[in-house]
């Protein structure tokens, strides 16, 4: 009876736990994905004005601060019931698809990069981003750290902080940008459609060019039949900002659409004794457990997802990838949990054309960028799309606006059942019956996860740090660790 | 900057109890009068941003919270001195999202970034950085106040 060690889980955001229990002849029987509680955000939160969440929620996730600013912005919206301005919502848009840009980049050369780039099974030493750029090109490294100090530099001009945006407030944002600063965005943002057209480009040449690639993306151990969670225009395509949550089926057809204050009408969430992440699952079909089909209510909120339950992108050159990428892959909806890499890519030139757009609109520049608040609701909730799946806030008030509850789902949360499955599938299809655990093995166990790009500090509504994921392969019976692999970072 | 600058980077969570010892010390240096050419930082994220923000410095001394292995069997406020060679197992600088201060470091150099030759990290061993709170344990809370002695003598203030 086995249990295999992997110590650390590179490239993965949080702490946590997985253990794959296998039989005397490696066979999975189970796996079982764990994450420490972290304590007391809900306590930290009740009794302070509901604005400050803007600021502090940003500070639980070292990894996407701009979406919970973003989402913790639209909910205190909502609890002041103020429309906010129209300029301060084009100027919110713009700085959040600039950090997809920088967020979506970063993920493709630094995580998936290595596996695909440098292969699956390659050494470890260098399957990296030291690797990648050896192979790929000292300048493409070089263009990816320019992108990303260009990205800050926006979101900067807007947020008034690089790394924490600081701009938003009921009912808009603190503050235009002038003409020139207009200007350089207009520069950044041409640069970065450039730069995502050459990423897809990249995928293109190395992943989609390498048959062996293309059939373990297809291959049934990375593939998954969940519903398919996204947050879409009024034209029922792709939107990170704003719009409805719409929810679609192994068939491709439309199971929901709700508004997000309506969340807890759709969502529930199931509880499991060995972790302290719930499931949350889809109320009007049920939890059945870690199964996917029509019959489970387990989804998946990522950039597939996104892609799978909307209808379209809304920018030109997106579109067109998007079409590429059904085609290619043989039609909606696509459940290919790799294939989360392609559609992250086409997000990126979504997010890099859409900030183009915005940062070209004359209106831009409007100095209204705020409609004070006269009001209180006392509640209210904020949608965005995270990076890593749909985010929610939902906070309540008191009449004086401070804060009596907080709840948050965040993108990770909502993927945690598709995550179970698609690591327990992985690891029944790469640890099969009798055969030697070898290292490659286990990376092709977390390549299933790292699609997802998960980041358990957010999930448990708190960041300890950037600590390393451990995977153990234990005996089903004994419980004793059979082997271990040990990693460099 | 100008050349022979030392970057003073305080890294950390401030509202994750200890976890923001870091912060905590660096914010109260750069009220301090410093020797020229020293310029502090605080940062709440890893990965890339590390070589974004160390690049152009010819040294950095950074401070953060740690939080070792039970077997490595240091007590909270305890202070342990690292220097480039010695990164494994810190607590924030290995950011598993993204690449951990050695790569970063090795990510600038290949990219022909001027980097720092010298980089220093002054540890503190965090009791609880797992508890949302602004307030630091008291004997991380004793140890800040060493550790802001121990660089102002690093920086020769």
């Amino acid at each position: 009876m086995k249990k295999v060690s992997v110590d650390p889980i590179t490239r993965l955001e949080g702490h946590g736990k997985i253990e794959i229990f296998v039989d005397d002849d490696n066979v999975v029987q189970n796996v079982y994905f764990q994450i420490p509680e972290l304590r007391g955000f809900e306590r930290f939160c009740v009794g302070r004005p509901v604005e400050e969440l803007a600021r502090i929620t940003p500070r639980i996730c070292g990894v996407c601060p701009e979406a919970h600013h973003m989402a913790a912005t639209k909910a205190i919206d909502a609890v002041f019931g103020v429309k906010p301005a129209r300029t301060g919502v084009m100027l919110r848009e713009l700085l959040y698809n600039a950090f997809f840009v920088t967020d979506h980049t970063t993920h493709f050369y630094i995580l998936a990069g290595p596996d695909f780039i440098m292969g699956p099974e390659s050494d470890p030493a260098t399957r990296n981003i030291l690797g990648v750029i050896h192979k790929v090109g000292l300048e493409t490294g070089g263009a990816v750290i320019n992108l990303r100090a260009e990205a800050a530099e926006l979101i900067s001009m807007i947020g008034g902080k690089q790394i924490h945006p600081v701009c938003g407030l009921p009912g808009g944002v603190s503050q235009a940008i002038t003409a020139e600063q207009r200007d350089r965005m207009v520069q950044i943002t041409a640069a970065q459609v450039e730069f995502a057209k050459f990423s897809l480009q990249l995928f293109d040449d190395v992943v989609l060019a390498n048959n062996d690639y293309v059939e373990l993306i297809k291959s049934d151990a990375f593939t998954h039949a969940t519903y398919n969670m996204g947050m879409v225009d009024e034209n029922n395509k792709v939107n990170f900002y704003d719009g409805q949550i719409r929810v679609t089926g192994q068939d491709g057809s439309e199971l929901e659409k709700f508004e997000g204050r309506d969340y807890l009408a759709h969502i529930a969430e199931h509880v499991e004794p060995y972790s302290y992440l719930t499931y949350p699952y889809l109320k009007s079909v049920g939890w059945k457990g870690f199964v996917d089909g029509p019959d489970s209510g387990v989804y998946k909120a990522s950039p597939l997802s996104r892609l799978n339950a909307a209808d379209g992108m809304a920018t030109p050159l997106a579109q067109q990838e998007y079409e590429r990428f059904f085609s290619t892959l043989g039609g909606k909806p696509v459940n290919a949990t790799l294939a989360t890499h392609w559609a992250r890519l086409v997000e990126l030139l979504y997010a890099a054309e859409r900030s183009h757009e915005l940062a070209t609109d004359p209106d831009i520049i409007d100095p209204d960028v705020r409609t004070i608040p006269t009001g209180i609701v006392g509640e209210g909730v904020g949608v965005v799309e995270a990076p890593r799946g749909t985010l929610y806030h939902h906070y309540k008030t008191d009449d004086q606006g401070m804060v009596t509850n907080v709840n948050l789902i965040v993108g990770t949360t909502n993927n945690n059942a598709a995550i179970s499955m698609s690591l327990k599938k992985a690891a029944e299809g790469i640890l099969t019956g009798g055969s030697e655990i070898r290292e490659g093995n286990l990376n092709m166990i977390e390549m299933a996860f790292r699609a997802y790009d998960p980041c358990f500090g957010c999930a448990t509504h708190t960041l300890p740090g950037d600590m390393p994921l451990e995977v153990t392969i234990k005996s089903e019976t004994t419980r004793e660790v059979v082997a271990t692999v040990k990693r460099n970072m | 900057m100008t050349s022979g600058s030392t970057l003073v980077l305080g890294m950390g969570n401030p509202i994750l109890s200890d976890d923001g010892v870091g912060l905590l010390v660096a914010g109260r240096l750069a009220e301090e009068a410093l020797p020229a050419g020293v310029e502090v930082r605080l940062s709440e994220v890893a990965g890339l941003r590390l070589l974004e923000l160390v690049r152009g410095f010819t040294r950095v001394i950074i401070i953060d919270a740690l939080k070792s292995p039970a077997e490595a069997g240091r007590e909270p406020g305890e202070i342990v001195r690292y220097e480039a060679k010695d990164f494994k197992g810190g607590h924030r600088w290995r950011s598993a999202h993204s690449i951990g201060i050695d790569t970063a470091l090795a990510l600038g150099h290949e990219l022909g970034y001027n980097m720092p030759g010298e980089v220093i990290v002054f540890a503190i061993e965090a009791e609880d950085v797992e508890t949302f709170g602004e307030e630091l344990s008291p004997p991380v809370a004793a140890a800040a106040e060493r550790v802001h002695e121990l660089v102002r003598e690093e920086l020769g203030a």
